[in-house]
């Protein structure tokens, strides 16, 4: 008697279970799961949208990697997160560390950081633009000052990428400021008396104590950068539309200007499961390399 | 009063507070400038010999930025959809979140992996067929688009999950002797505990929401369904040069999200925390 009105309070539960997560997963079978699928049999078809898709078979991955202007997206993209990932970490920590003493104004500070982290990217791109300006960009004329002549930054084939980097950064950092303030804090102050005991000065302790215990937040903030940073779009778009000469063109332009200029949707997707196989990987190099230099307590 | 102050600042590491100090200026000054900027004459600004300050107030721009745009609209639309967004996923995720956490069903642990395989998919792999499935259901440059794909947050269902697992046994078992079936333990007992993480979500889901950029972009067609974000970008596109409009146009698209921010920081920074440190 007991064991059956058991049983049925557990089916309960379980129906009850099911019901509460349907909605959720209603929404993400349509949307990512169905969606999933069509994209990856788009990727190997000929596909404007208007007419019938035709089945292509590997002809859109083939097509991409023989394509030079392609070959050079992929390069860029991954030089821009060989850029801003580390310059991005370095600055994050410097300021988060530079935060985590008993500082006066600290909240003010870290307010101030905070605000480009605010700002809608699109806007970010308007005030940079106009500090790129070539001829009355308050950039060159500050520059001006120390002898440097006209650059053209965004218009210029080596300089337009950095200048992205830069802006990026710039906005970026911030958060990561944020995310290790918090991992900062966890450190028990205990490992920084005992030293103290002993003598050590600062930077023994941000080496011997801080650094180490703090490698779990750096390697999560460092794989999710690298996979934002390889997911940029809006700076690109907005900024350089992938100009000069392809030189800024990214992985996730490519996806928008052939998906929604060209209408040649094969391709697109091709490029969206190519850009996924290259954050899987990385993001598994990274998983596997955690041994090594991740100390978790 | 002066010197007391020095001594301060002396008692902390000064060379700390020059390189935070440096770092300030650096953030604030692209800011500093689009408030100088948008409220100067153009001419003004095609000048090399800047200033701070302008030399000629032109309020103007503001009224121009709101003119030339439909400003009002961009605002109805962004407000509209992230109030929406942030109802529903905060709805769905934290019910999804509850069942995952308190209740015991067969295939709960392998459902589970399927809403954390979604956080490992960048979303572009997804955008060309949902594109199309609006498109077929007739979805494109309406509200339903822009709101209905953007309610199912895998993150957001972890975020709370994570939440929810600490809650005391003992408090959800008194609620089940007086009789509460799970949804009214996750209605009446869960919900109103979760009010920090519930809140902490909600900021994160509002900031990106507002800043939100190419999923509006390839779906809204017609001006009077753009959000900010897109209508200011279409807006730059055209008047390449005014930058004086620009500028005031960017101020006034800035604002929302630098009041939140000041009214709620605490919170938002407990969602990035939170959202930082979980494994």
């Amino acid at each position: 008697m007991a064991q059956k009105r058991f049983r049925t309070a557990a089916a309960r539960e379980a129906i009850w279970g099911y019901v509460m997560i349907a909605p959720m997963f209603l929404g993400l079978g349509i949307f990512f799961y169905l969606s999933l699928g069509i994209s990856f049999f788009i990727s190997f078809s000929k596909w404007d949208v208007l007419t019938s898709p035709e089945w292509v078979g590997l002809q859109n991955y083939i097509y991409l990697f023989k394509d030079p202007v392609f070959q050079k997206t992929l390069w860029n993209t991954v030089r821009y997160a060989l850029m801003v990932v580390p310059l991005g970490m370095i600055v994050s920590l410097t300021l988060a560390l530079a935060l985590n003493t008993k500082i006066r104004f600290q909240k003010i500070y870290r307010l101030i950081y905070f605000l480009p982290v605010l700002t809608m990217p699109v806007t970010i791109s308007i005030i940079w633009k106009w500090i790129y300006n070539p001829d009355f960009g308050p950039l060159n004329l500050f520059l001006h000052l120390f002898g440097f002549g006209r650059l053209l930054w965004l218009s210029d084939v080596n300089l337009a990428m950095p200048a992205l980097v830069l802006m990026d950064i710039w906005m970026g950092s911030g958060y990561g400021m944020i995310i290790y303030l918090a991992g900062l804090q966890n450190i028990p102050r205990e490992f920084y008396e005992a030293a103290e005991v002993d003598g050590a000065n600062y930077w023994q302790k941000l080496f011997y104590i801080t650094l180490p215990l703090l490698t779990p937040t750096l390697f999560f903030s460092m794989v999710t950068s690298l996979i934002s940073a390889f997911q940029v779009f809006d700076i690109v778009y907005t900024m350089t539309k992938g100009g000069p000469q392809e030189s800024t063109r990214t992985m996730v332009y490519t996806i928008f200007d052939n998906g929604f200029h060209f209408f040649k949707m094969g391709l697109a997707s091709a490029a969206a499961w190519i850009l996924f196989a290259i954050i899987l990987v990385v993001t598994i190099i990274q998983l596997r390399s955690q041994d090594k230099w991740v100390h978790y307590s | 009063m002066g010197t007391l102050f020095i001594k301060r600042l002396n008692s902390t590491h000064w060379w700390l507070h020059i390189l935070l100090i440096i770092g300030s200026i650096t953030t604030l000054m692209p800011f500093i400038l689009m408030l100088s900027t948008s409220v100067k004459t153009p001419a003004e600004v095609l000048t090399t010999t800047p200033s701070f300050l302008p030399k000629l107030w032109r309020w103007e721009n503001y009224v121009d930025a709101v003119t030339q745009l439909p400003f009002a609209r961009f605002y109805l639309n962004t407000v509209l959809v992230t109030v929406a967004r942030v109802i529903g996923q905060l709805i769905f995720a934290s019910m999804a979140a509850f069942a995952f956490a308190r209740l015991r069903f067969p295939g709960r642990n392998i459902l589970f992996i399927a809403i954390l395989a979604v956080m490992m998919v960048p979303g572009q792999v997804t955008l060309i067929p949902n594109y199309i499935i609006l498109k077929k259901l007739g979805w494109l440059n309406t509200y339903m688009g822009l709101i209905i794909p953007s309610l199912f947050t895998a993150f957001g269902t972890f975020l709370l999950r994570q939440f929810f697992m600490t809650i005391p046994n003992d408090i959800e078992d008194a609620a089940v002797l007086d009789g509460c079936n799970p949804f009214q333990v996750y209605w009446l007992v869960a919900l109103p505990l979760a009010g920090p993480a519930l809140g902490a979500l909600g900021l994160l889901v509002t900031l990106w929401s507002w800043n939100d950029f190419l999923w509006p972009l390839i779906i809204t067609s017609s001006t009077n369904m753009q959000m900010l974000s897109v209508g200011i970008a279409y807006f730059q596109g055209q008047y390449i040069t005014n930058y004086t409009v620009m500028m005031a146009a960017a101020t006034i698209a800035s604002l929302p999200m630098f009041i939140i921010f000041m009214l709620t920081q605490k919170y938002l920074i407990e969602g990035i925390t939170m959202s930082g440190l979980k494994q």
